[in-house]
């Protein structure tokens, strides 16, 4: 069966492998350019904590764009690989083939599905650690390796996404019968569910931390935190998030008063006797975000829910492939 | 003499038809079983359905003293060729001569080679480019070479010139010697000049239903009897049942008789 899957896929192996080599030489060029600059920035404000935060962003342009490989490659595999892998035989009728040699359908697909699957970690995973090796300077500049965009680009959830990819695909090819529909699923399937669970359940995986602070004061979460909202809140629970849009109709008109530029403003008013005087009537400020201690916990709890779903999907692929007629 | 086809009632119904109705058969081990019947008749539905890649909706089906299964060993013992000839088309007739000795325990790579070389079938060359006669004896060599005990061709004759038929006829009949009673065989066709020089045997469908089955010698020779006739050809039992949809098998329309 190996030997099968080999004669299938080598061309297209020898292709994707192709295309990794050109991927890792641009992104080690760009990765040892970025880290060199990195390292002057480090060394020109050597003793000065100040300095770092007026250096220069040390990635723009097209370059800055380059980790969204990591998210294109798993659609890629699904659609090219994983769609075709049951539907392209049934098309071409050549599983009246494969089903009839002395083995049964639930090792074919076993054995195909598996080394799939096992080229999906290994690409996904090593696009996955080019881009991580890529994005240690810009995460040690910015400290935001937790945030969205970052977060779904590096580390080991790009695997999880891979193998779910491919999985879709296989599943979706092997119901529908035909590769074309289950490629144009792959793509729509992944995008939405990429939206749902990063935006509506990643922010959830734990409680997340919320600190108050006095309003006269600043807080920030230490390292790699991910800031899900911050802001003030007022004595009898209003929330108001960060701007002074939002913040100025609902403080106490005592304050408004105080406020830059307003008419009974005082000619040396400062923002500091706003403060001040919101923190008289009850206001704190608040940061609710998830700590950069949970960067790896979330990493982990991410990628095993999508090859929970890859897994519930290749189940679905075993029993269709076995019971249905050919 | 034990039984290789044993169908009771077998019935496959899709969403909109029945391909296959009430189908009670026996085909003895070492027969060579003629499948005829109109296009539609049902033919392919009963083949797939005894090489194990149709489930029935009704009836049971013994092939082997089992039931059609995905078990290793029942897979090794079907031949099957599908009437589109699937193989795949990028590769070549070595690649699928690799696959069948990788797929297959009973593997005989000398018959397969001997076989593509007598026939002068180029095995560097992807099937594709093939012609479509060369392309059912690459299927029929890999289906023999699997060295199965039951053979199931669906249509074997429909991709092949005159002269190819001969030869893939020859292929058979020497696997089925060669075999000496242990391998029994079901070819389908709608043409029973096709059929008639190697089969001792027939199922006759019509409107997914049996129409006739048996020895065609015993069935030849009951129709004699029943015509009052001396002769009588195998394509003339066969017409007369064909056209029977209305009325009960065994019953041969007279006008045939007339004709003949």
């Amino acid at each position: 069966m190996t030997w099968l899957v080999w004669r299938q896929y080598r061309a297209q192996a020898a292709i994707a492998s192709a295309l990794l080599a050109a991927l890792a030489a641009v992104v080690l060029a760009d990765g040892f350019h970025i880290a060199s600059r990195w390292h002057s920035v480090l060394a020109g404000c050597a003793g000065n904590s100040g300095c770092l935060e007026q250096a220069p962003t040390l990635v723009n342009g097209v370059m800055s764009d380059l980790p969204y490989f990591t998210l294109v490659v798993p659609v890629v595999l699904g659609m090219l690989w994983g769609a075709p892998l049951v539907a392209s035989e049934l098309e071409a009728r050549t599983s009246d083939f494969a089903w009839t040699q002395s083995v049964t359908r639930t090792r074919w697909l076993a054995v195909k599905a598996g080394w799939l699957l096992l080229a999906a970690v290994v690409w996904g995973g090593a696009v996955s650690a080019l881009f991580t090796w890529w994005s240690g300077p810009i995460n040690a500049e910015s400290a935001t390796a937790f945030t969205p965009g970052q977060f779904d680009t590096q580390g080991i959830v790009p695997i999880g996404y891979a193998v779910f990819a491919m999985s879709l695909g296989i599943a979706v090819g092997t119901v529908a019968r035909r590769t074309l529909p289950a490629i144009a699923v792959v793509i729509g399937g992944f995008i939405a569910l990429r939206l749902v669970i990063a935006n509506l359940l990643r922010p959830h995986y734990m409680a997340a931390v919320t600190i108050y602070f006095k309003v006269t004061s600043t807080f920030t979460p230490p390292g790699q935190a991910w800031v899900l909202a911050q802001g003030g809140i007022s004595r009898s629970g209003q929330v108001v998030g960060r701007g002074w849009g939002d913040l100025e109709p609902a403080l106490p008109a005592a304050c408004q008063q105080l406020l830059p530029g307003s008419p009974t403003a005082k000619s040396d008013a400062s923002l500091n006797s706003v403060f001040s005087c919101m923190q008289a009537h009850g206001w704190r400020g608040f940061v609710t975000y998830q700590p950069a201690s949970r960067y790896w916990p979330f990493q982990g709890i991410e990628t095993g829910l999508y090859v929970l779903l890859a897994a519930a999907l290749i189940a679905v692929t075993f029993v269709v492939v076995r019971r249905r007629d050919a | 003499m034990s039984t290789a086809i044993e169908t009771h009632e077998l019935s496959k119904r899709y969403r909109r038809a029945s391909a296959l109705t009430e189908c009670t058969v026996t085909v003895p081990e070492g027969r060579v079983c003629a499948l005829i019947g109109p296009n539609g008749a049902g033919k392919t539905t009963l083949l797939r359905i005894l090489a194990g890649l149709v489930r029935p909706s009704a009836g049971t089906a013994s092939v082997l003293d089992g039931e059609p299964r995905q078990d290793p060993a029942f897979l090794a013992d079907i031949g099957f060729l599908a009437q589109e000839i699937p193989l795949y088309r990028s590769f070549t007739a070595e690649d699928h001569l690799r696959i069948g000795a990788h797929l297959n325990p009973r593997w005989d790579a000398a018959l397969a080679r001997t076989r593509l070389a007598e026939l002068r079938i180029p095995l560097d060359q992807r099937v594709g480019t093939l012609s479509g006669g060369q392309r059912a004896q690459v299927a029929l060599v890999l289906t023999l070479a699997k060295r199965p005990r039951l053979l199931l061709l669906d249509e074997p004759f429909a991709a092949l010139d005159p002269l190819a038929r001969r030869n893939f006829v020859g292929a058979l009949t020497s696997a089925v010697t060669d075999e000496a009673g242990r391998l029994t065989v079901v070819l389908s066709s709608h043409l029973v000049a096709d059929l008639e020089r190697v089969c001792d045997h027939l199922i006759l469908l019509a409107g997914s239903r049996v129409r006739l089955a048996g020895d065609i010698d015993t069935l030849l020779a009951d129709y004699r009897v029943a015509l009052k006739v001396e002769n009588v050809a195998l394509e003339e039992l066969v017409l007369s049942y064909m056209g029977a949809d209305e009325k009960p098998a065994g019953h041969p329309l007279t006008t045939i008789g007339e004709e003949s």
